[in-house]
């Protein structure tokens, strides 16, 4: 379970995010979403151990970010926006130095890489080499890479950036299997195809929180509305900010 | 298999996989071997050992051979953007760093080691009577000074690769670090304090080469390079780490 308290960040004197609080549990795939510059890469980045926090602290099964920094990233897994790969090696030769280098057992390394290459359908492209991939692929081995060492938590920025509609939903059905053992936060901005599988949205408006909803709790066309209500005008009620 | 090792292996596999792995250690077993003809013949006669020769025609190379194998450690990462996701792993900064250094370090050996043959293998072929000045032990100290030599450059090469996304400018900045300034600043100190000339050699690092090839072994010349290593070392970690929570 991840748990995110009062995490406050600033660019200098820029605050990118306030006052952020907010949980995700096992089985919850949690979407992040706001207009660029919201504060959507800052807070992945930020939970990811790659920036660290003015205040507040981020928590993963009891272990905080900045106290036991090693054990907590070994909790993650985290996919970035630009998603690089080493384009010199094959698919099962970047996943398996991937596995290896985050500390993965030999005798399980064989297992898991078969394992997510059946997962995301990277079968048959196991032996390519990842320069001959198209975008949707590479994001495809950066998802594959981030789900090998079974993690607590993923971070996904923008995992749908530049896919197509087959291939999105191949992701989608992915990242619902696999919601079962890790809680899922992803940034993005396909706001409609998010609200078919993710079960709650975390609306980002100029690095504060201004919206929080279930998706079960709403029709979709009415979440849609007030969640793109809330991206324009940064709160619920309307009106210029 | 710790993060070290990994690091390590995937960097070796990258050298000697690529053209940028042994591009340059062609080239510096060419100049070194053409250095070594050149400066034997020039010494003919005079006084200079053939491992002396060995090292004093080596040794200048090396920091050239270091920079460019170390400029693209940290600095590609950096431009590919593969830094963020080798930082996210659950490994300490100076795991990595030192995989990578000891990568370069490596390869910078083998280069050293190969240029070995021209001195142990083709001199004695060309030369039978030159055969019975060729002292195996006196070889093998030269060789420790120009590998602890190489440790250093190999330092402050994967040093100033962090600071860089552009890779040239890399090994530009560990050349001028590795000779460039420190030359630089004890020409300028001669010129304030002519008298040091005296009491110091113009280039100490080939006095070193000079004094470990004719057994003149000094610990704390050993010490020196070893400390400045780890410090370069030491601050890459720190630098890694900074990068890490401030970009």
């Amino acid at each position: 379970m991840l748990e995110v308290k009062d995490i406050t960040f600033s660019y200098g004197a820029h605050e990118a995010l306030g006052n952020i609080t907010f949980d995700v549990a096992p089985g919850e795939i949690l979407a992040v979403v706001g207009a660029n510059g919201a504060g959507k890469t800052t807070l992945m980045r930020l939970l990811a151990c790659l920036l660290m926090q003015d205040s507040g602290n981020a928590v993963i099964d009891d272990v905080d970010s900045l106290t036991r920094p090693i054990a907590y990233r070994s909790r993650i897994g985290f996919l970035s926006e630009k998603c690089p790969l080493y384009d010199e090696m094959t698919v099962e030769e970047y996943l398996t130095y991937r596995l290896k280098i985050k500390g993965e057992r030999q005798l399980r390394v064989r297992r898991r890489v078969d394992e997510v290459l059946a997962l995301c359908r990277l079968d048959e492209h196991r032996k390519t080499e990842i320069r001959l991939l198209s975008y949707g692929y590479r994001k495809r081995v950066g998802l594959a890479d981030v789900l090998t060492t079974h993690p607590s938590v993923l971070l996904l920025d923008d995992p749908l950036a530049g896919m197509d509609l087959p291939q999105r939903k191949q992701v989608a059905e992915v990242l619902t299997s696999v919601s079962g053992r890790s809680s899922v936060l992803l940034a993005g901005h396909e706001i409609q195809f998010l609200l078919e599988w993710c079960t709650r949205f975390l609306v980002l408006h100029r690095g504060r929180i201004v919206g929080m909803h279930r998706v079960r709790d709403y029709e979709k066309d009415v979440l849609m509305k007030k969640i793109e209500h809330q991206l324009t005008y940064g709160k619920e009620d309307g009106g210029a900010p | 298999m710790s993060a070290l090792q990994v690091t390590w292996l995937r960097e070796v596999r990258t050298f000697r996989s690529s053209f940028a792995g042994y591009l340059p250690i062609v080239l510096f077993l060419a100049v070194a071997g053409w250095t070594f003809v050149m400066t034997l013949h020039k010494s003919d006669g005079g006084v200079l050992q053939i491992q002396t020769i060995w090292g004093i025609a080596v040794s200048p190379w090396v920091p050239l051979l270091c920079s460019v194998l170390t400029m693209r450690l940290f600095a590609e990462e950096r431009a590919t953007g593969m830094i963020d996701l080798l930082l996210s792993v659950p490994a300490r900064e100076r795991e990595l760093v030192f995989g990578k250094y000891l990568a370069a370090l490596t390869m910078t050996v083998i280069g050293v080691t190969a240029s070995l043959v021209t001195p142990l293998v083709l001199l004695p072929w060309f030369a039978p009577a030159l055969k019975s000045a060729l002292h195996p032990v006196a070889f093998a100290m030269t060789w420790l000074i120009l590998v602890l030599q190489s440790s250093l450059w190999c330092a402050v090469g994967t040093m100033v690769s962090v600071f860089f996304r552009n890779q040239t400018l890399a090994a530009v900045g560990s050349i001028l670090l590795c000779g460039g300034i420190p030359l630089a600043f004890f020409a300028v100190v001669l010129v304030w304090m002519p008298e040091l000339r005296l009491n110091s050699a113009w280039m100490p690092l080939i006095t070193n080469v000079y004094d470990f090839s004719t057994g003149l072994v000094s610990t704390f010349v050993l010490s020196i390079y070893v400390v400045l290593t780890g410090l370069c070392l030491f601050v890459c970690s720190k630098v890694l780490a900074m990068l890490r929570l401030g970009s």
